[in-house]
């Protein structure tokens, strides 16, 4: 909602509009100033001075002194966060498309042998002599060269939106390796544009050079002419089940025509099963088919590997809240379900962190390790200070003096935690994964600090970190708060608890790659790793000796026993690393530094919610416009209210079909009451010529009202809450919304 | 999402549909016509619609005001790449364009009037073309040597071409775009599947950036998976205004008014403002002629091009003569043709 602070000191609204420009169908407003586009606007200094450096959670919006350089140096500022942004958002977004390709990896290099290997069986069926290759028609010989091959993609998602990313990729890929690559959407294959459109668009992309004609034997001059001989050309068409079933036809039917002239391969997308181009083609074109099968990665799988390069593992040094990831997954399990979106509200997320909190221009310098030129101006970098101290989390913590090394001391502290925390979490989702925990869950787990809070008060003590592990530190499951709370982490530890030893040994050795970072826990897995050693090396003699001669129950006991020992180590040990280490990050100090908090914005730009909303803005005007005279009503509607208001709040008590006459009667009589309270409302105008008009002959104008009434309703069709009588049923609308 | 349930409570006045489908089944469904009314003169009611004392003045002043505070972030958002979608209550035509004409003056702004009948598509994306292009020249003090402007002029080039261009890999600089300000992107000109997916590919052009209201609650339906995502990417803002709907109900009938000459005279004026000029002679022609012989029709055939637009948006119909011909009228009485031509002839 609009913060009401600045509206003191602005002026009305300006209205460029003319008339002439309202009905034209568009319009220059204006060209670009010749001013670089760098430098910010000065129409709106004055407010943003306020907006830039308070967040309006903070209490200190008024305080003076929080606003940044005051002489100038804001549009400096306002750069140097969108610089900042760029360089954070550019780091997440490579790695991102870095954890795909690598995800994509072997189905591409699968893909790509397969397009090797087809295209020498093309090549087997013959190389055309000179003539044949220059003739502008194609050549036939028998049904087999008259094959098309085709690799269908089983893309796994409902949606196809996650694909296009990948069949872009999959065609960079097949580009490096030097095949001719076209990438074909469902667009190019629609009933309106025919068969010339995807023949246009192939040409675009593969002669570069607008043409007009659209005709294949174009294409197949340029596949001979440009030395292109070696090299297969490929055709990725991204969801077949989206394209026109004819128009399709039409183009395998033709290609596999000419596919001794141009060696098409085929590589089209399949979201839902493999029946799909049996259900869209006829069998004449199945026929010229010759299909094999791809499987991409699924989903989930591609979404725990974003979360743990994005999110988890040092990326760029940006975190979200507790209550932001819990918000995010919901997004993703319940509403929406695509990567893209995900990774869309990530960026929301993102952006929205440097826009409103002023120091996450630290972030760049600080967590990337590089360059600090925006802290080095002294004014700048007093203004920081002065807004750190006042972060809520400086506060709570109490750090003692305010100074700059303070300052650092505390970042470099958030800095340490957050590596810690990392390690931990990626030690449980490795001893989870077998229990198919996704690290998303794991994550939203991992960030609560109310399960945190309850970890560190609880009646434990802390662990001396000297301490080696030993039986003494075991906790029994039960009585451990967050065993009881953290239901997904609970798993992972009663995991390492159950797991076979040798398995558990892996697991082990993956932790200590894990937690080089942190020497302690470090020390302690290799302690851990000693003793697995040593009795493995026992138990393995034992054996060998115990074979011959006994049955093999009793030893078989022992190395039971002294396994289950191992596994209760090891579970005790993440256990104290959960404890000790996985410090969520909003219980440091200066968090609000790299950690993006403010859900409810979050919410609000990734889901707009027309229907409801606009429903209620009617239903509820006076919360919004915060008038004096129809705020105190309670639930009853004072004719004071925004006339659309009135009659979308006396829509609600009909029926789905509104009877205008009532509908009518009802607004006049509530607009009418108006009159007997018409003093009322007149002594809170200033202006003594509306008081005029309210002491005018009290008679309510009927032409006037109807005009009203004509206007809420044609406000109401403007936002289709209501639909306009049929010839059918001339006296009434029809209402749309039905609660909200 | 857990965030809301509490509210969903709050609102004793929301009734679900069944609730509403029974109070209608309930016998009590009214059966009084819009004639019991005692309607005003047609003259009357529009007179009164144009000067209806406004509530709330004040207020909506300072609502609308309160919004520039954000101007700043808006323009933040537009440079980190999204695009802003603008929804709430009221007309947000004079909130956009005063955004626009303040905080974006160091962009070059084109603005798209969607509540209007009809919009020609490609004529919106020559001319953004032409103005990237001037705002590309303008930026650069050595024009056009290390541009590679293409032989053809804009306005002959195909949609893809200009596309490609707007989208550009030739000029390599991030922060440089157009802003596109639509006003009531799901209004009825903007409105069909094929126009939509032209503002997507648009609205996805790296050159570009879009700023667009709508006002219809039904509008996210427009625009799938695809286009929300990777095409507009919006970030939605929440703005009511509770400013009249001026314009943008302009092309709405009034519903206590019945096909009134002034009405449908004014409409038709609007509509064919926004035709050709040629398009524009022909219907003259068609009108004074229908003027002058009352008693005919005249047989048009040859004119089909201008005549199909015609019939599209209603301003011309066609009978079967007593003969067999098709002929094509103006469905308006005289007096209001004699209006419309003296308004199109000014």
């Amino acid at each position: 909602m609009a913060p009401s602070a600045a509206a003191a000191d602005s002026s009305p609204p300006s209205s460029p509009e003319t008339t002439e420009n309202r009905l034209q169908p568009f319009f220059v407003l204006h060209e670009a100033s010749s001013r670089k586009p760098e430098r910010t606007s000065t129409g709106t200094v004055k407010t943003r001075k306020k907006i830039d450096f308070s967040p309006s959670k903070l209490k200190n919006v008024e305080k003076p002194d929080v606003e940044i350089a005051k002489e100038g140096g804001d549009e400096g500022y306002g750069n140097l966060r969108m610089d900042a942004f760029e360089v954070v958002w550019s780091k997440i977004e490579s790695t991102i498309k870095d954890v795909l390709r690598d995800i994509n990896a072997n189905v591409f290099n699968e893909i790509h042998q397969w397009v090797r290997d087809s295209f020498s069986t093309i090549r087997s069926f013959g190389m055309l002599t000179f003539r044949e290759a220059t003739q502008a028609f194609p050549i036939v010989t028998d049904a087999s060269s008259k094959q098309l091959f085709t690799g269908l993609v089983l893309t796994k998602n409902m949606e196809f939106v996650d694909d296009l990313l990948t069949f872009e990729e999959l065609g960079r890929h097949l580009k490096s390796q030097g095949c001719h690559v076209a990438n074909l959407s469902s667009l190019d294959f629609t009933a309106k544009s025919g068969i010339g459109g995807c023949l246009r668009s192939l040409l675009r992309q593969f002669l570069v050079a607008p043409l007009d004609a659209a005709d294949i034997s174009i294409l197949a001059s340029w596949y001979r002419e440009q030395g292109n001989y070696n090299n297969p050309v490929v055709v990725i068409v991204d969801d077949i089940e989206r394209c026109c079933g004819s128009v399709l036809s039409d183009f395998i039917l033709m290609f596999s025509e000419w596919v001794l002239k141009i060696p098409v391969i085929l590589i089209m997308g399949v979201t839902t099963t493999l029946d799909a181009p049996r259900n869209i083609l006829p069998s004449n074109v199945l026929q010229r088919l010759c299909p094999c099968m791809f499987t991409l990665g699924t989903p989930s799988e591609r979404m725990d590997a974003i979360i743990e390069a994005v999110l988890v593992r040092q990326c760029s040094g940006f975190s979200i809240s507790h209550k932001v990831a819990v918000f995010m997954r919901n997004y993703f399990v319940r509403q929406d379900g695509t990567i893209t979106s995900f990774i869309r509200a990530l960026k929301i997320a993102c952006s929205q962190h440097f826009s409103m909190e002023p120091l996450s221009i630290i972030l760049k310098g600080f967590f990337l390790e590089e360059d600090r030129q925006g802290l080095q101006d002294g004014l700048l970098l007093q203004a920081m200070f002065k807004h750190a101290f006042d972060l809520p989390s400086y506060g709570r913590n109490k750090m003692g003096e305010e100074n700059v090394g303070s300052f650092a001391h505390c970042l470099s502290e958030l800095k340490r935690s957050q590596t810690e925390w990392r390690t931990v979490v990626l030690c449980l989702y490795e001893a989870g994964k077998g229990d198919r925990i996704q690290l998303l869950d794991l994550l939203c787990e991992a960030l609560n600090p109310a399960l945190y809070s309850s970890r560190t008060s609880g009646t434990f003590t802390k662990v001396d970190k000297g301490h080696g592990v030993s039986p003494s530190n075991n906790f029994p499951v039960q009585q451990h708060p967050i065993m009881r709370k953290g239901r997904l982490i609970c798993q992972a530890v009663q995991k390492v608890r159950d797991l076979p030893i040798a398995q558990l040994y892996k697991l082990l050795k993956r932790w200590e790659e894990l937690t080089v970072d942190i020497n302690e826990i470090h020390a302690k897995l290799k302690e851990l790793l000693s003793v697995i050693k040593l009795e493995n090396g026992r138990s393995s003699r034992q054996d060998m000796a115990d074979s011959s001669k006994r049955p093999v129950s009793r030893s078989q006991l022992n190395i039971e026993k002294e396994s289950r020992a191992v596994n209760e180590k090891a579970a005790s040990l993440i256990e104290c690393m959960v404890r000790d280490y996985m410090q969520p990050v909003e219980c440091s100090p200066l968090h609000e530094i790299v950690c993006f908090k403010n859900v409810e914005t979050l919410q609000l730009a990734l889901i707009g919610d027309p229907r409801r909303r606009i429903q209620i803005d009617l239903l509820e005007s006076y919360k919004i416009l915060r008038c004096s005279c129809c705020s105190r009503s309670g639930h009853s509607l004072l004719p004071s209210l925004h006339d659309t208001s009135i009659l979308y709040n006396l829509a609600q008590e009909h029926g789905d079909h509104i009877n205008l006459h009532d509908w009518y009667q009802s607004f006049k009589s509530k607009v009418c009451s108006s009159r007997s309270k018409g003093k009322h409302k007149s002594k809170q105008s200033p202006l003594p010529k509306k008081r005029k008009d309210m002491n005018e002959p009290d008679k309510p104008c009927e032409a006037s009202i109807q005009a009203r009434f004509c206007k809420a309703v044609t406000e109401l069709q403007i936002t289709g809450l209501i639909r306009m009588p049929t010839k059918r049923r001339p006296d009434f609308v029809q209402r749309v919304a039905f609660g909200l | 999402m857990e965030l809301n349930d509490g509210e969903e409570e709050e609102f004793g006045f929301s009734r679900n549909y069944f609730l509403a489908k029974d109070l209608a089944a309930s016998g009590k469904k009214s059966t009084h016509k819009l004639s019991d009314i005692n309607l005003v003169d047609e003259q009357e009611l529009r007179a009164a619609a144009s000067n209806i004392e406004p509530k709330h003045e004040k207020e909506i002043v300072s609502l609308i005001d309160s919004y520039k505070s954000l101007y700043s972030r808006w323009v933040f958002m537009l440079r980190c790449g999204f695009g802003l979608l603008m929804y709430g209550f009221g007309s947000k035509k004079a909130l956009l364009e005063d955004f626009a004409s303040t905080a974006l003056t160091e962009y070059s702004v084109v603005v798209i009037n969607g509540y209007l009948q009809s919009i020609n598509i490609k004529q919106v994306v020559i001319t953004l073309a032409e103005v990237l292009w001037n705002q590309c020249k303008s930026k650069r003090k050595t024009p056009s040597r290390n541009l590679p402007r293409a032989q053809q002029p804009f306005n002959s080039r195909s949609m893809d071409d200009l596309f490609a261009f707007l989208d550009g890999s030739e000029l390599k600089e991030n922060d440089y775009f157009v802003c596109v300000v639509i006003h009531n992107i799901d209004g009825p000109g903007l409105r069909d599947s094929e126009t939509q997916q032209h503002l997507g590919r648009i609205a996805s052009c790296s050159h570009i950036r879009m700023i667009a209201s709508i006002d219809h609650v039904n509008a996210p339906l427009l625009w799938d998976k695809k286009m929300v995502h990777t095409q507009f990417n919006w970030h939605w803002y929440h703005v009511p205004t509770f400013a009249p709907y001026k314009v943008e109900g302009m092309f709405f009938p009034l519903i206590l008014a019945h096909g009134s000459s002034a009405q449908t005279a004014k409409t038709a004026a609007i509509v064919l403002q926004s035709l050709t000029p040629n398009a524009q002679s022909v219907f003259k022609i068609l009108a004074e002629y229908q003027l002058s012989h009352p008693d005919e029709e005249g047989n048009q055939v040859t004119l089909n091009s201008h005549l199909t637009e015609f019939k599209d948006h209603e301003l011309v119909k066609t009978r079967r003569h007593s003969d067999g011909q098709d002929c094509f009228y103006i469905p308006l009485a005289s007096e209001a043709l004699e209006k419309l031509l003296s308004e199109i002839n000014q």
